[in-house]
């Protein structure tokens, strides 16, 4: 093979060029970019936990509210609270049923992400 | 010059104080990397952009295997490979392809002609399969270690002298003739 070409005649030198003032620019876009992030993925998040809390919250009072209603005035002595919620449960169509089914598993789920979230970052440190 | 063992303290300590270490040690050779892959000024822009909001993303995993200049080239390696991938309709070019980015030298605004022998030289690099143009750039322009350019193209270091012996020997072969 032949080897008379030599590379030191040449160096690192390249034809490419680009525009003045190019790295200082790239530089302060990628720190925009990389600033923005983590406080819009904050943000998109809380509003997400706020609706399903207002959910859930709204979901307690309806099921306070039908217990209340369902059940006969004397019996609150002698019907413990499980039975009574379970009651009114069943007392509810299974289109509201479903719906708090829904909101309760949405709710515990996000409850273990988090205690995930928080056992994964006290193990990372 | 900053060194990498100040540059991760530095980002562990404080994200943006860090980062913009990082930036002022990698934005040039990064990009300089990706600019002799792609070819294109706006294409090498784009992916350089992308390498180093990945970087930022996923720094957490950088586990001190390697070296933090070969991690760093890892990412942008493999963000210049999905970019000439992506414009052949593909999601990555593979490592033992010749990318077509020799098609767009003419093409291209940011581009010195003038400097003949400059642009023969590209040429004759963008001529070689994308494993070989790897080990001849990172050996040749941004002087990596052969240990470090196997942990970037998912190598042995037999394999990477391989590459980049034949990449040595065609492109002195193409500077040696008559081609322009």
């Amino acid at each position: 093979m032949e080897q008379n070409y030599d590379f030191n005649n040449i160096g690192k030198k390249m034809p490419y060029t680009v525009p003045d003032g190019f790295f200082d620019q790239l530089e302060e876009q990628v720190m925009n970019e990389v600033k923005a992030e983590p406080a819009q993925k904050k943000s998109a998040k809380t509003i997400r936990i706020a609706i399903r809390t207002l959910l859930a919250v709204a979901a307690c009072i309806a099921l306070f509210l039908v217990v209340k209603k369902t059940l006969p005035q004397d019996s609150d002595a002698t019907i413990d609270d499980f039975t009574s919620v379970e009651l009114a449960f069943n007392n509810l169509s299974t289109e509201d049923q479903d719906y708090l089914l829904e909101v309760y598993q949405e709710e515990e789920e996000l409850i273990i992400d988090n205690d995930l979230n928080e056992w994964k970052n006290e193990e990372s440190i | 010059m900053t060194d990498d063992n100040q540059i991760i303290p530095a980002i562990r300590e404080n994200a943006e104080r860090g980062f913009r270490l990082l930036m002022a040690e990698y934005k040039e050779p990064v990009y300089w990397h990706i600019r002799r892959l792609v070819v294109s000024h706006a294409d090498a822009q784009d992916a350089t952009q992308e390498t180093f909001v990945r970087i930022f993303r996923s720094f957490s995993q950088y586990n001190g295997e390697g070296t933090f200049k070969a991690w760093i080239f890892r990412i942008a390696t493999n963000e210049a490979l999905r970019l000439l991938g992506r414009n052949q309709g593909k999601t990555t070019l593979s490592l033992d392809e010749t990318a077509p980015a020799l098609l767009t030298i003419k093409a291209d605004n940011y581009m010195d002609y003038s400097d003949v022998e400059a642009v023969k030289l590209q040429k004759a690099i963008l001529a070689l399969p994308a494993k070989q143009q790897l080990a001849f750039n990172l050996r040749y322009y941004d002087d990596l270690s052969y240990k470090e350019i196997a942990a970037i193209t998912d190598s042995t270091e037999a394999t990477v002298k391989a590459n980049y012996h034949f990449a040595k020997e065609k492109i002195i072969k193409y500077m040696n003739s008559n081609e322009i």
